[in-house]
């Protein structure tokens, strides 16, 4: 059994942005050696992802990196800044960018990149280099998104690579939330990702009022 | 029934993240270990980190440069954070150029004989005996050989240097440079580097949708089980990161820029 991390202090200062509070209530129950799989919708993607990350910077204190496959790092940094959170302590690993003109020369020190989505050995690697260097004690890795990397990679080499992705950190106590749209992922894929991750937080059915 | 105890030979810990663990627990003591790579594989880099984390345990570590000058091969390496400096001035590692000890020799001329020969072989071993050399590399043991004609005088000259140096207790590492890192390649620029050394590490590219991944692959070494897969290599500012490679990812050798 992992370190389980507890919530530390309670959300605030998010008056104009309605979180999901049932998640950080989720991710109280999971272990630092979880992998924990959470499911969205193409509409509340983005709501998903803060109500998620939010918790683990704020609540729990957690350091980590986050692997930016679907936008630019710069882009999810200036979401979060919009909305008032501070995302400075973690590192991102922005995996889309460098395809791009001149997109590397970006006014976040917290930035890094990696050529391609496709150079999965190297967002490993990249990642694990980052948290050698991480000053906190309990760690994450936010994959943004398992949809979004298979666009670019076979879905046996994906599948492949989530049971490799997801080992590796577990044995660090390292906590992986691997974030997805399921029906923009290959079934072997989805397939896996239930296999091998020891939690879900589903949020994949959006109820329009 | 009692088990059989299992004879195990002493390791020179590389401190190379990753790659002790794929020699199960490090290169054999006093090995000649033949590192083969692509141009841009990070042969130079593994084996400069190789000499660091030996410096950093207090071995004695010699770096012959034939590639390129030492001081040249020093500003490149410094941007990486586990290297420093005070370890060249302190003399843990010591750096040789190796046209300025052809010069020493008096072998300033196109082409080796026996003799020369001998006399590098002897220069290298007395450097090797007089500071205690426990780690050393010959960066590139390609472009030594070049004024070598022969190839029964290179195999000579590998064989003897390999077992002089072994007997002193030192563990080699001969950096070859090679055009193509295919399973159908020489993992040597002339044939007979490979069957010299106890032990052969392949460094090379994997393209993948036009984008280039270093590999490492150890397919030979001596006095030890190991891994013979293909590894992913990153080079960090911590030093060489390894991981294995994707089973589905590596089947694009064929299509290899370096060619089948």
């Amino acid at each position: 059994m992992g370190r389980e991390f507890r919530q530390n202090k309670p959300l605030g200062g998010l008056t104009m942005f309605e979180l999901d509070p049932m998640i950080a209530e989720q991710l109280t129950e999971v272990s630092l050696n979880s992998a924990v799989q959470v499911r969205c919708g193409n509409s509340n993607a983005f709501v998903v992802t803060a109500s998620t990350m939010i918790p683990l910077l704020q609540s729990f204190g957690m350091g980590g990196v986050y692997i930016s496959a679907s936008r630019g790092a710069v882009e999810i940094i200036q979401a979060f800044e919009s909305i008032g959170v501070d995302v400075s302590n973690i590192q991102f690993l922005d995996l889309v960018s460098s395809g791009i003109l001149g997109g590397t020369d970006v006014p976040y020190s917290n930035v890094q990149f990696v050529d391609s989505p496709i150079m999965l050995e190297s967002v490993l690697l990249r990642t694990l280099y980052i948290l050698r260097t991480s000053p906190f004690e309990r760690n994450f890795v936010f994959v943004d998104s398992i949809n979004a990397l298979s666009i670019y990679n076979d879905e046996r080499m994906l599948a492949e690579y989530l049971h490799s992705f997801i080992n590796t950190f577990r044995q660090r106590e390292v906590l992986s939330v691997l974030i997805n749209v399921p029906d923009q992922t290959p079934p072997l894929v989805l397939a896996n990702l239930d296999l091998y991750c020891t939690a879900l937080i589903d949020r994949g059915q959006v109820i329009i009022q | 029934m009692m088990p059989t105890s299992v004879y195990t030979r002493d390791r020179c810990v590389t401190g190379i993240h990753g790659l002790d663990e794929i020699l199960r627990g490090g290169i054999p003591y006093g090995s000649t270990v033949l590192a083969a790579g692509t141009c841009g594989s990070g042969k130079t880099t593994l084996a400069m980190e190789f000499l660091v984390r030996g410096a950093l345990a207090g071995e004695a570590c010699a770096h012959f440069t034939a590639t390129e000058p030492s001081v040249k091969l020093l500003e490149n390496i410094r941007q990486y954070s586990f290297f420093d400096m005070n370890m060249v001035d302190s003399g843990l590692i010591n750096v040789f150029d190796v046209d300025v000890l052809y010069s020493w020799l008096g072998l300033d001329k196109a082409t080796f004989d026996l003799d020369d020969v001998h006399a590098l072989i002897k220069a290298i071993v007395d450097i090797v005996n007089t500071i205690g050399v426990t780690r050393l590399v010959i960066d590139s043991v390609t472009t030594l050989c070049y004024k070598i004609k022969s190839e029964q005088l290179i195999r000579d000259f590998l064989f003897t240097l390999g077992k002089k140096l072994a007997t002193l207790g030192c563990t080699t590492v001969l950096i070859s440079e090679i055009t193509s890192a295919t399973e159908n390649a020489h993992w040597s620029s002339f044939g007979v580097e490979e069957a010299i050394a106890d032990g052969i590490i392949v460094m090379g590219d994997v393209e993948r949708m036009g984008h280039l991944l270093r590999f490492l692959q150890v397919v030979k070494m001596r006095g030890t089980s190991h891994s013979r897969a293909k590894h992913a290599i990153e080079l960090t500012q911590l030093g060489v990161m390894l991981t294995p490679m994707l089973k589905w990812g590596a089947s694009s050798d064929r299509t290899s820029r370096w060619g089948a």
